[in-house]
């Protein structure tokens, strides 16, 4: 589970996060949705424990991040905004050098990295150097990283940016999966229907607050829109100056 | 929490092995620096061991035939069409034989460019040689006249070199222990920009910060890796110097070579705080570029002042007792004392490991707190 309450970071002029506080819940998805510069990337930052808010707590499974950010990042896995690969590394080497950092070691860690190469189906490409993939192959491998050590909470920064039909299909899948096992996730993202199509609940931020939250239905109903792309922009829509 | 060390350890060095970069540069400085040595020394005795044939003007050699074949017996000859003269010219007067018979001073000239430094050498052996047959003359003169020509040398000197031919040799080989130095300093450098400039350029730097593992262990290991690299490097050139020097006649200037496996040994421990110091240095600096490139001009202006202290030190000999402790002169010293035969002063080696390494420990705790900082990791 992860809790944001009343988080707020200011780089010099400009206010990052002004009070952001939401939560994302075990076995359900959970959609950041803002438009570019909303503050996402920032409170994610925040998360990890790589940003140190001015005010405010960043908490996971009830551990804050700012005083205990290596307990915090034990327990969850990042699926980042930017993700680069260390290209003269396989795929299979790359997703043990990750095992590692977590802790796993031995058989424990051959058996760990074995079983997210097929759960991502990406025994053709395991032991191939990443320097040559494709951007889909690049996420299967950026999403082997995040989740080979089984975290309980999953994060993604703008997960389905570049992707083909088939990658969309295959992360989608996952996602599926981990909520069934009762994960919680999180995912950001400035698009629309991807958050429709896969969130259980949506949180809408701009200008680094929350201005509504709820399932994707219910959102449409509390703004009489049918579609949950008007619905979102009459949303946002309120804040001056605020471009899609 | 070793095993994290080891895993990132593992993980740079297979990443910089499959590098041909890293690889290239490692083991480029190693070969370039003794092999380029070895060259410039066979070119050195080359020159000093053989007198080569010189060939000068000379007008009016008729004039005294005799002088002629005095320098002709010290391989001074006038140029012809096959043997181009150099631009030095020696002036015999037309008076020469009738200021001779009569004891008068004869005025030779020797015309030359003195500032062409390429002729130099060969300047002083004609006027050496001219200064030998005034000196004959003059004893012979003497002679004549009943009188012992050792009047006209009151003072003999005989040099006694006490030079030990170890001592000779580090005179020279000093040079050869630069490059080791060297290579010390960019053996390691592409490692360390590829795990710091290169992770950020990469994009890969936030998500390696965000993983469950100490920051202080990240920088450790990354600087292990690029140490390594850069002992590696050194281990190599080390090997390499005695193989090399098999190769160059040394013990035609008096040299005696030698270098045992001790010997080499004892350099590759008293290097390894170096290279864990000339890594940490490196990544200090290109943790605060945004590109490999960017990288690549910091390290570059900043490794010109270790290189300058070494050949600062190495060529005006300058002795003060805070170079035997500081990290750089401190090794430098070491190698010297070792190929030089001399008693190396193990307290001092070890003040100056404790020092190298811990300024190298000041280092990684300061580059630490840099990658702890939002600023310079998102460049806010």
């Amino acid at each position: 589970m992860i809790v944001t309450s009343g988080l707020e970071k200011a780089y010099k002029d400009v206010k990052a996060l002004k009070g952001l506080s939401f939560q994302a819940n075990d076995g359900e998805i959970t959609g950041l949705l803002g438009p570019n510069g909303a503050g996402k990337t920032t409170c994610l930052r925040s998360i990890y424990g790589l940003i140190h808010p001015d005010t405010g707590s960043a908490q996971v499974d009830s551990i804050d991040a700012s005083k205990a950010p290596i307990d915090v990042r034990k327990r969850i896995g990042i699926f980042p905004d930017k993700f680069g690969l260390q290209e003269r590394l396989s795929a299979r080497e790359h997703i043990a050098y990750f095992a590692g950092l977590h802790g796993l070691h031995g058989d424990a860690r051959k058996a760990a990295v074995q079983q997210v190469i097929d759960d991502l189906d990406m025994n053709d490409i395991a032991d191939r150097r990443t320097g040559g993939f494709s951007q889909g192959q690049r996420m299967k491998v950026a999403l082997g990283q995040a989740i080979v050590h089984q975290p309980q909470n999953l994060i993604l920064d703008e997960p389905s940016r570049g992707l083909d039909v088939m990658s969309t299909r295959i992360l989608r899948e996952l996602l599926f999966r981990l909520k069934a096992q009762g994960r919680c996730i999180l995912f950001s993202s400035h698009v629309m229907q991807e958050v429709a199509a896969l969130c259980d609940r949506v949180v809408i931020m701009v200008a680094g607050q929350v201005v509504a939250e709820g399932s994707p239905a219910e959102l449409c109903e509390r703004t009489g829109q049918e579609s949950f792309e008007e619905a979102f922009v009459q949303l946002i829509g309120t804040e001056e100056g605020i471009m899609l | 929490m070793k095993s994290v060390f080891m895993t990132v350890w593992l993980k740079e060095m297979t990443d910089a092995l499959r590098d041909k970069r890293s690889l290239m540069a490692a083991m480029s400085y190693a070969f370039f620096g003794p092999i380029m040595m070895a060259v410039a020394f066979m070119m050195v005795i080359k020159d000093a061991v053989s007198e080569r044939d010189v060939y000068v003007h000379i007008d009016g050699a008729q004039y005294a035939p005799a002088l002629v074949d005095f320098l002709g017996d010290r391989r001074i000859f006038a140029g012809d069409e096959e043997n181009t003269a150099r631009e030095i010219y020696l002036e015999i007067p037309e008076n020469y034989e009738e200021n001779m018979e009569s004891a008068k001073p004869i005025y030779i000239t020797v015309r030359s460019d003195y500032s062409e430094r390429s002729d130099g050498s060969y300047r002083s052996r004609l006027e050496s040689a001219l200064r030998e047959y005034n000196n004959t003359i003059a004893s012979h003169r003497l002679t004549l006249r009943g009188i012992s020509a050792d009047v006209i040398s009151p003072i003999r000197i005989d040099k006694q070199d006490t030079a030990t031919k170890e001592a000779r040799a580090a005179m020279i080989l000093g040079t050869v222990m630069v490059f080791v130095l060297m290579a010390i300093f960019f053996s390691g450098m592409n490692v360390a920009i590829d795990g710091s400039a290169g992770e950020r350029e990469r994009n890969s730097l936030e998500f390696l910060l965000a993983q469950p593992v100490g920051t202080h262990w990240l920088v450790m290991a990354k600087a292990a890796a690029a140490g390594t690299f850069a002992l590696f490097g050194a281990v190599l050139s080390i090997l390499l110097i005695p193989l090399v020097f098999l190769f160059v006649p040394l013990e035609k200037l008096g040299i005696d070579f030698s270098m045992s496996w001790i010997d080499q040994a004892g350099m590759i421990l008293v290097l390894i705080p170096l290279a864990a110091f000339a890594s940490i240095l490196q990544l200090f600096v290109s943790f605060r570029a945004k590109s490999f490139k960017e990288a690549q001009t910091y390290i570059s202006l900043v490794m010109f002042i270790p290189v300058a202290v070494i050949f600062a030190v190495e060529f005006t000999r300058f002795e003060h007792p805070a170079l035997e402790i500081l990290p750089v002169t401190s090794q430098h010293r070491v190698l010297l004392a070792t190929i030089g035969g001399q008693d190396v002063n193990w307290l001092m080696v070890l003040g100056g490991a404790g020092i190298t390494l811990a300024v190298t420990a000041a280092l990684v705790a300061v580059v630490t707190k840099m990658l702890r900082s939002e600023k310079v990791v998102f460049g806010l």
